[in-house]
């Protein structure tokens, strides 16, 4: 029983992770309708510029995070305006590989600037787990919950309280009536980029601070992960997000436990898998790149 | 020719069979991210059929492809419906699943002091029937280059016949192909497993020119560079994923140009040539100019 609380914990901590980088993936895709490969990517790229900088100048962690955060952001801005922004109308295949091109050369540019296959990066708590009663929390699994709870309430407050959420939303329910009605279309996909990367960027740092390492592996690891907790979630809807990465960290955290490694991706492969072929009602079914 | 040249040629032709698998799916309409799955399949079902089961090449490949296309139909059957972004997702999970059973294979009988079989991650090695028959390299090389022109001279039939152009209906359009009366889950089953078997080939002629194979060889990154290769070269022709693979492996590897920068240079351009050509080097239009002057 306390194992299961354990795994349950610490499925929901994994959860948290999963779960801000779904919501990065489902804003770019609530407003694209593309999956952006280079997502991951642009936050390994993030999370490199910190480790650059904190290898040169022994950096603190909040500035690191500002970091991490920024690099994420041009990182992202730079795929928007070169693999979206100009296959806005079909071609949808085309922007996909054009984010594949461009995940290459982010990986490319952080095995050239630190060319070691890992490097360490400052730990966001030196000190032991919290312990609860028997069940053990590491302090840096506390601060992606919040950080996924404050990030989730704050992206409801953008959305549903502001100008620029209102925008956003028309885009996502219809970008060519978003356009008639006066919004740039453009620029709201190109904000949205930047913001679904900056979250990507911090989650990026709590990420590799709470691993205490950073290794180019990132990169595809975030992609997989939020794609897959996008879909769990249904594809599209940001509560989805939620519940689909909070779903694949207690599956993973379970599945880990009672089958070892492997066969935990495999569960969580073949939990897609079975969900695409017979797609329940809640996932999204309107067609989509 | 040197022995590096050899290499590079017979990578090309290899690496073409996967690109090929992955545009034909592309010209039907569908994302597949799951190619390389099948790829692995072929590589791993020849290595055992040759030195396992002591069978030769030629019926190890054929068993390999029947093997490729079953699993390929096999993943194909239940997301038949799936269209874009899903059909992608679907088929990344399927090749995924695949990846991870490979590491979890292990089947090794004796022969002779050595242990010969999948093992797990530690990936398969010895897979020496061409070293034991004596063929060389480039006799190698000539029996992957024909192989593939026969496989480009049977998709140039096909696509000036009718089922050419009712798998470009399918991949135009499925609503509009249905009710032009086509059969379209019928025709995907058959161009997915075709697919398959292509994909399958590639990795039998792959599995024994490395004589070494493992499962991290049939990741996702294979995948996608195979749907890159036909988006690159263009879509308009078989010929288009044939250039794409020559112009990453051919011209930016065995060039050895730009140095340290190859994907960084090769990465933007990928990306600004699509901006402007979406569908490829080689697409509709531009097949239909090079027609008009031959």
């Amino acid at each position: 029983m306390i194992d299961f609380l354990q795994n349950t914990l610490d499925g929901l901590a994994l959860g948290a992770s999963y779960a801000l980088l779904a919501l990065g993936f489902t804003l770019i895709f609530g407003v694209l309708r593309r999956a952006n490969l280079a997502y991951g990517p642009a936050i390994m790229f993030g999370c490199y510029c910190a480790t650059w900088a904190y290898l040169k100048t022994g950096l603190g962690l909040l500035a690191l995070a500002l970091i991490a955060m920024v690099g994420s952001m041009l990182a992202g801005v730079y795929v928007e305006r070169l693999c979206f922004a100009p296959h806005r109308k079909g071609a949808a295949a085309a922007a996909m590989v054009a984010s594949f091109a461009l995940w290459m050369q982010f990986e490319e540019l952080a095995t050239l600037a630190l060319p070691r296959h890992l490097y360490a990066f400052p730990a966001l708590y030196e000190g032991g787990p919290l312990s609860l009663g028997r069940l053990g929390l590491r302090i840096e699994s506390l601060v992606m919950l919040v950080a996924a709870i404050l990030v989730g309430t704050a992206l409801w407050g953008i959305l549903y309280r502001s100008r620029f959420g209102t925008a956003v939303r028309a885009v996502i329910d219809s970008p060519a009536a978003a356009e008639l009605s006066g919004i740039n279309v453009s620029a709201v996909s190109l904000r949205v980029f930047a913001l679904a990367s900056a979250i990507g960027g911090l989650t990026g740092f709590l990420i590799v601070s709470g691993n205490e390492q950073v290794t180019p592996m990132l990169g595809m690891w975030s992609t997989l992960k939020g794609m897959l907790a996008m879909m769990l979630g249904g594809l599209g809807s940001l509560p989805g997000a939620i519940a689909g990465g909070v779903a694949l960290g207690l599956i993973e955290a379970h599945s880990q436990w009672y089958l070892g490694p492997q066969l935990r991706d495999f569960i969580a492969y073949l939990l897609l898998f079975i969900l695409l072929a017979f797609r329940p009602p809640w996932m999204n079914t309107r067609s989509a790149y | 020719m040197d022995e590096y040249a050899i290499g590079v040629l017979t990578n090309i032709g290899l690496f073409s069979f996967v690109a090929l698998s992955a545009w034909l799916l592309l010209v039907a309409g569908e994302l597949s991210f799951g190619q390389q799955a099948f790829f692995g399949v072929g590589a791993y079902a020849a290595g055992i059929c040759t030195t396992m089961l002591g069978w030769p090449l030629p019926l190890a490949a054929l068993a390999a492809m029947a093997l490729g296309a079953a699993a390929a139909a096999l993943v194909g059957l239940p997301t038949l419906r799936l269209r874009g972004l899903y059909f992608a997702m679907a088929t990344l999970a399927a090749a995924e699943m695949l990846r991870i059973l490979f590491e979890l294979f292990h089947w090794q009988i004796a022969l002779g002091d050595d242990r010969i079989g999948p093992d797990g991650t530690q990936g398969f090695r010895g897979i020496r029937w061409m070293f034991e028959r004596g063929i060389e390299p480039l006799d190698f090389l000539a029996i992957v280059w024909i192989l593939l022109v026969g496989v480009v001279v049977i998709f140039l039939r096909i696509e000036n016949s009718r089922l050419g152009a009712t798998v470009r209906a399918l991949g135009h359009d499925p609503e509009l192909a249905r009710s032009a009366g086509i059969d379209v889950d019928r025709l995907k089953l058959g161009v997915v497993a075709a697919g398959g078997a292509l994909a399958a080939l590639g990795g039998a002629l792959f599995a024994h020119h490395n004589t070494y194979i493992e499962p991290r060889n049939f990741d996702i990154m294979l995948g996608v560079h195979s749907l890159a290769y036909g988006l690159i070269g263009g879509l308009g022709t078989v010929f288009g994923p044939l250039l794409g693979v020559a112009l990453d492996i051919g011209v930016l590897e065995a060039t050895r140009s730009l140095q340290g920068y190859r994907m960084i240079v090769f990465g933007g351009l990928v990306a600004v040539l699509l901006v402007f050509r979406p569908r490829g080097l080689l697409d509709e239009r531009a097949v239909h100019w090079i027609k008009s002057r031959l």
